[in-house]
């Protein structure tokens, strides 16, 4: 634990710097470049987060569905396994 | 576990010409989707052959909504470097959610592992169907998913395939005349930097269905399969890669019978194999499936029964 305290420094100092080389070179050309890094990042954080939505949340999905069709049926029908 | 879906595929083409009648070119029926050209062929060739016990349960809730409790016990083969395959004893339930309607598939299968497997179809509109596939595990970058668009026209068949780690693919295929029908379909995966294009043709009859398929990965693919009679199928197929020099021949044969299913095949590799799916009463089945291979002296065996 008292390892990951420097290691996290570290990491937010490597962040920090990339990302100010990063505006510092941000002229009218690599504004575009940017952008693109940017719309990257949220596509990746946008998928991680499905795919974990998916994951946990897709059987539930599919029951709610199913219970909420008609004819409805009860609750004992789907718990029991019979 | 494919027992337990509904056939996905349209009915074959009821209307079919008569030798002597004129071939009306504006009014063709719609072709086998393209993955689907050589169903008939896998049918027999391709069937299900598994290895330990395979129990199945299907509860239906109501008409559209039904769960199934699955469990396989058996030894599953493991990649290994040497040429002995290493076979290792594994356990696993799965637990599945269906739901089907006219116009919204959804099948969701999780497994003790944590393992996903969900399938989705859905019609949009009268001719757009979408379909996605995904398998979600809890190791990273292990998982992959499949979007397919598919649209069909009076008589031709167009699909676009979105994949993960940037896989782009898109089919054509189009009924030419009342039997044959030609496509072909495109590729491009970003990981591996691959492209490949492949074309196909489908030539059918109400007593057999003939297929060939060339792909610019090297496979080339040529399948007949002859109805006999309304119980009894053959099959052969060639398997060619003109790449690696990889020749395989198979002959199989699909008998359906009023209590139950035989299917078994030989094949140029030294395998021979065979499925049976007998019914025992209404809504049990009972299966058995042997597959030995004389080249590598692997001999597999199951049994399973399929309730509900």
């Amino acid at each position: 634990m008292a390892a990951k305290g420097p290691l996290k420094l570290k990491f937010k100092a490597k962040a920090k710097g990339s990302k100010g080389g990063s505006n510092s070179t941000s002229s009218s050309s690599s504004s575009v470049s940017s952008k693109f890094e940017v719309i990257k990042d949220w596509t990746n954080w946008s998928l991680k987060k499905a795919k974990v939505a998916t994951h946990y949340g897709l059987i539930p999905l599919i029951i709610i569905i199913g219970m909420n069709s008609d004819p409805k049926p009860d609750l004992f029908q789907l718990l029991s396994p019979f | 576990m494919a027992d337990l879906l509904p056939p996905l595929t349209a009915a074959q083409v009821d209307d079919k010409t008569k030798v002597d009648e004129k071939v009306d070119y504006s009014n063709l029926p719609s072709p086998v989707p393209y993955e689907e050209l050589h169903r008939e062929a896998f049918m027999s060739l391709k069937a299900d052959n598994f290895e330990g016990l395979r129990f199945d349960f299907t509860k239906a809730l109501n008409q559209k909504f039904s769960l199934s409790h699955s469990v396989m016990m058996g030894p599953t083969e493991v990649p290994s470097q040497s040429a002995e395959t290493i076979k290792i004893p594994t356990a696993h339930y799965e637990f599945g959610a269906n739901y089907f309607e006219p116009k919204l598939m959804l099948i969701g299968r999780v497994m003790t592992d944590g393992r996903l497997n969900a399938r989705l179809k859905a019609d949009l509109t009268d001719k757009l169907i979408v379909k996605a596939n995904a398998q979600i595990t809890n190791e990273p970058h292990l998982s992959h998913a499949m979007f397919n668009f598919d649209y069909m026209g009076s008589d031709y068949r167009a699909q676009l395939q979105l994949g993960n780690s940037a896989l782009i693919g898109a089919t054509y295929i189009q009924s030419v005349t009342n039997r044959l029908s030609l496509g072909g379909e495109v590729f491009w995966a970003g990981v591996p930097r691959k492209s490949g294009i492949g074309y196909a043709a489908r030539y059918e009859s109400d007593k057999m269905v003939a297929t060939a398929q060339v792909a610019s990965t090297g496979a080339v693919v040529m399948n007949y399969v002859q109805k006999i009679s309304e119980k009894v199928s053959l099959a052969t197929d060639f398997m060619f890669n003109y790449f690696s020099r990889d020749v395989t021949a198979s002959v199989g044969y699909d008998y359906i019978l009023r209590q139950s299913r035989v299917r078994g095949k030989i094949d140029s590799n030294g395998v021979a194999s065979a499925l049976v799916e007998e019914r025992l009463s209404m809504g049990l089945n009972f299966l058995l499936s042997a597959e030995l291979d004389h080249k590598k002296k692997d001999y597999k065996f199951g049994f399973g029964l399929t309730v509900g």
